[in-house]
């Protein structure tokens, strides 16, 4: 599988590091429903069958987190943004 | 069968000399200290800003993209969004020449932290093509291109220099020795030259 690093181009998976879902988002700790909110952060997982948006880390390139469109069942690479949005 | 590399130790660096068949001289590789070396990296937010200043102070164009640029003595290579590595075609103090950056960079001075490899011959890029996954076709990779990636799982960072066939490789320096040995197993079919710079 290689992915589209915006920075560096077509690149081998080999050469990230996975890091997960990328659509989660940090719940607020002052939340009086924190315990629950940061359990299902941590631990729960969808575990999409077709597209999902998740996070490469470029370990052997750019060193930035790439955020990746990518099909679970057919590994085809929609799109890939830098984290942080600007490139 | 014995290879010439058999006769070194993996912790030192393969001697001078040509391996490979008699008579055949495909590849030809120089190592050498950079003369000066150190990274810059913008401070949040501070990539335009940066680019401005190198521009005004030492006339260097960072382009925001893997390419290699040179000015004033002074190569810059796109190492990442807002990084860049600078390597100085002589000995200098490159931190005190790139201090007017200071306000809009990080700047590491990286001088003992790499070594360089200087590939060049007609069959440099079969060499290559045994370890590097980066299409290196004139047109894909024309002079000037740069790249960081993984050879042989050790870590680079490479460019190809304009006119011939020449690329040179930037190799953190626990790594030399099992790099030059990747590029000799590797290059020794097509007769591969192997020296250090004085």
């Amino acid at each position: 599988m290689r992915i589209p690093c915006p920075y560096c181009g077509a690149r081998d998976a080999s050469e990230f590091a996975y890091l997960g879902d990328a659509t989660l988002t940090r719940p607020d700790p002052a939340a009086p429903d924190a315990d629950e909110a940061f359990h299902a952060y941590v631990y729960l997982r969808d575990n999409p069958a077709g597209a999902h948006s998740e996070w490469w880390y470029h370990s052997g390139g750019c060193r930035r987190w790439v955020k990746v469109a990518r099909d679970t069942t057919s590994h085809a690479i929609a799109g890939a943004e830098l984290a942080g949005g600007a490139r | 069968m014995t290879s010439a590399l058999d006769t070194f130790p993996v912790t030192q660096m393969p001697a001078d000399g040509h391996y490979g068949p008699a008579g055949i001289h495909g590849v030809s590789v120089r190592v050498f200290d950079p003369p000066a070396l150190a990274l810059l990296a913008a401070r949040r937010g501070g990539a335009s800003a940066l680019t401005v200043a190198a521009h005004a102070t030492l006339g260097l164009a960072l382009a925001d993209a893997p390419r290699l640029a040179r000015a004033n003595g002074l190569g810059t290579i796109g190492a990442g969004p807002g990084r860049w590595l600078v390597l100085a075609e002589a000995p200098e103090d490159l931190t005190a020449r790139l201090a007017p950056l200071a306000a809009h960079a990080a700047i590491t001075e990286q001088t003992d932290g790499y070594v360089g490899f200087e590939l060049s011959g007609v069959r440099t890029r079969d060499v290559l093509a045994k370890g590097v996954a980066v299409d290196l076709d004139p047109a894909a990779f024309p002079p000037g291109a740069a790249a960081t990636t993984n050879v042989a799982h050790i870590n680079v960072t490479f460019w190809r220099e304009p006119g011939e066939e020449r690329f040179v490789f930037l190799v953190a320096r626990s790594y030399r020795v099992a790099f030059a040995r990747f590029l000799i197993a590797s290059g020794a079919e097509y007769g591969i030259a192997f020296a250090h710079r004085g």
